[in-house]
């Protein structure tokens, strides 16, 4: 193995770097200094997000541990871009003084559970998988728990934590059986040494399909959701809600392809079921929601059960409808959750209720809510519509009908309490709307690039092209 | 010989491991934890691979039973008792962890393990351990190795965030 090599790795050395350069950034400055640390993590973050855009080779490295194919730069980049808007939507939050002191180990935290994905997409064998998965979920649990200090943020620290033990615990019984019946743990080894419908490797699919559920929170898996979302602090709920869900679904793909591609027909019966009633109960609970995280916590199921719709076609279009669909998924749900967290940053609101009449005192905020909610109900302006459109065709190309007319009554289900919100701001009146206030500058930025990201992407062609050319089938 | 060997250990596990879970004072709860560890031990040196028995009684039952216990005992009131939990919800959840275990049995039965050919890459000593831990090639775990690092050093911070005073 040469050293040039190791560039390969690219990704994960800048970003292995940049939590470095944080850790002796924070050693080396007295309280004083420390407001230099967020400017300092988010251009580290932001170099790090154009180099990940230079061009990569395709190679493995340590004996297959590692590799790295184009799609899986792409996912990595897709989801450096989504982080880079979430520091830029949480720096009013860090600076405010209650958090300042612990500015620095936020952002090494952070940065730690994204490199954990980038390992976990990267993995060639289910040793790297289990360890990635777990360097993006326990130290996460830590940052839920940010505000420890209210019940509702120590509580969601504290259900992520349990739920996600029991998760892998459950994953990590399906790894065991698969490396007892096969003798290898390494992905292209063992789907080579699956022969049958061997019944202990179909339930060790199950298994590995159930703590998957979790993480991307399907149903009858997502129960920890609304709790959580609701308890962390806006900033983590988003990173919980686009990044970890968007690398969950992204490694869960590449298994279930490259892996599992004997059982398909298993893991689509069970997709099937499963994706109707993750649509259909994300959907009825969201209506009834009025605290706003909880509420974009139920959509995030729901969109989770969309997510499906691509993977169970198990083709080269499916995979690049869902990368696709993530891409913009990241874009419109960030500028719905920064939208609630600049409000729940200047006002301390997050009800919806509390939205009445805001249309009247802070006109952009509500037109940039109302393009994010257009997005994520998939009205056709908006890149939204074309995410779900592309996912709708993959799955009718493999004449799931049943599915696509389920998800296509969903999408109106949806529209309701989508435009539930906009109601609020534009047409409802208030005694006391939300008063007037001044964004500061950075989270207008975070802002403008999520909505322009919105709103670009879905006519450029291009883009979901590129993506196309990348994806491999079963 | 090792055959009633095992089935003394896996009892033994097995026993301790229920009255961990139905124990309803926080501390004995921790101590039958720490004996279901050493079982755990003994099966390992039982199938003779000493390195993995060796780290599972300094790490498991020497360490982090160790520090639960003292954890417990610095946090929570240890006469504590946990409240006794309805009968309904008993008899439900018994039933059902008994089915998935009856459906997990099952299928574990099913299988034929005498048909897989083992290939044995690494002979069960510490220097191989070793090697194996630094190699780059392929079976080498210099990768992962490295790895869990961050996996340590990321929740050495996070525990350092989570425990931080705030200065008002």
């Amino acid at each position: 193995m040469s050293f040039e090599s190791l560039l390969l790795m690219r990704h994960e050395l800048v970003l292995l770097l940049a939590i470095v350069l944080l850790l002796i950034a924070e050693i080396g400055t007295n309280d004083s200094q420390k407001s230099i640390i967020s400017p300092l993590a988010i251009i580290l973050f932001a170099l790090h997000t154009i180099v990940g855009f230079l061009p990569l080779q395709e190679g493995s490295l340590f004996g297959g541990m590692f590799n790295t194919t184009n799609i899986v730069a792409t996912m990595k980049n897709i989801l450096n871009l989504g982080v880079l808007i979430i520091l830029l939507q949480s720096w009013k939050w860090l600076n405010a003084t209650e958090n300042r002191v612990k500015v620095s180990e936020f952002y090494i935290v952070l940065f730690s559970t994204l490199l954990g994905m980038f390992y976990m997409i990267s993995a060639g064998d289910f040793l790297m998988f289990y360890i990635g998965l777990e360097i993006a979920t326990i130290p996460l649990a830590a940052l839920a728990a940010f505000n420890r200090h209210e019940n509702k943020s120590a509580e969601a620290g504290i259900k992520l934590l349990l739920s996600s033990a029991l998760s892998s615990g459950i994953l990590l019984y399906g790894i065991s059986m698969i490396y007892g019946t096969t003798g290898s743990i390494y992905f292209a080894e063992i789907s080579q040494s699956f022969k049958g419908f061997e019944p202990i490797q179909v339930m060790a699919m199950i298994f590995f399909f159930s703590g998957m559920a979790f993480k991307i929170s399907l149903v009858p898996f997502h129960l920890w959701t609304a709790d959580v979302y609701e308890g962390a602090p806006v900033s983590i709920t988003s990173y919980l809600s686009v990044i970890s869900k968007g690398a969950a679904a992204f490694v869960f793909m590449i298994i279930l392809f490259t892996v599992f591609k004997l059982f398909t027909p298993v893991w689509q019966d069970m997709m099937t079921a499963i994706a109707i009633l993750t649509m259909t109960i994300g959907n009825l609970f969201a209506l009834r929601q009025n605290n706003l995280k909880r509420y974009l916590a139920f959509s995030s199921i729901a969109q989770a059960g969309f997510i499906l719709l691509g993977i169970i076609s198990g083709t080269a279009t499916g995979m690049a409808t869902v990368v696709y669909f993530i891409l913009i998924y990241i874009f419109s749900n960030l500028s719905a959750f920064g939208v609630v967290s600049i409000i729940s940053a200047y006002t301390g609101k997050d009800s919806i209720s509390d939205l009445n009449g805001m249309y009247k005192t802070n006109p952009k905020l509500s037109l940039a809510l109302t393009l994010a909610l257009f997005s994520l109900a998939g009205i056709p302006p908006v890149a939204g519509f074309f995410g779900k459109f592309f996912l709708f065709t993959a799955a009718a190309e493999k004449d799931f009908y049943i599915l696509v007319l389920i998800a296509l009554l969903n999408t109106i289900v949806s529209l309701y309490y989508y435009l539930m919100p906009v109601k609020a701001m534009f047409i409802n009146k208030s005694e006391s709307p939300i008063a007037y206030f001044k964004t500061d500058k950075i989270s207008q930025l975070g802002l403008a690039i999520s909505i322009i990201g919105m709103v670009v992407i879905g006519f450029a062609s291009p883009v979901y092209e590129k993506i196309l050319s990348f994806c491999f089938g079963i | 010989m090792n055959v009633i060997f095992f089935y003394i250990i896996a009892a033994a596990i097995l026993g301790f491991s229920i009255l961990s879970v139905t124990s309803r004072k926080i501390l004995r709860a921790a101590t039958f934890l720490l004996f279901v560890l050493i079982s755990t031990a003994a099966l390992y040196f039982l199938l003779q691979v000493h390195f993995l028995a060796a780290v599972q009684l300094m790490v498991y039952a020497g360490g982090i039973a160790v520090l639960i216990i003292f954890s417990i005992l610095l946090t929570s009131n240890v006469d504590f008792t946990f409240e006794k939990i309805d009968w309904k919800k008993q008899v439900f959840s018994g039933l059902l962890a008994l089915g998935g275990a009856a459906i997990t049995i099952l299928t574990l039965l099913q299988f034929n393990f005498n048909s897989l050919v083992t290939k044995q890459t690494v002979t069960p000593d510490i220097r191989s351990f070793g090697r194996a831990f630094l190699s780059y090639g392929d079976g080498g775990f210099v990768l992962p190795f490295e790895v869990i690092t961050v996996l340590l050093l990321a929740a050495m911070v996070a525990a350092i965030m989570v425990a931080k005073k705030s200065k008002q």
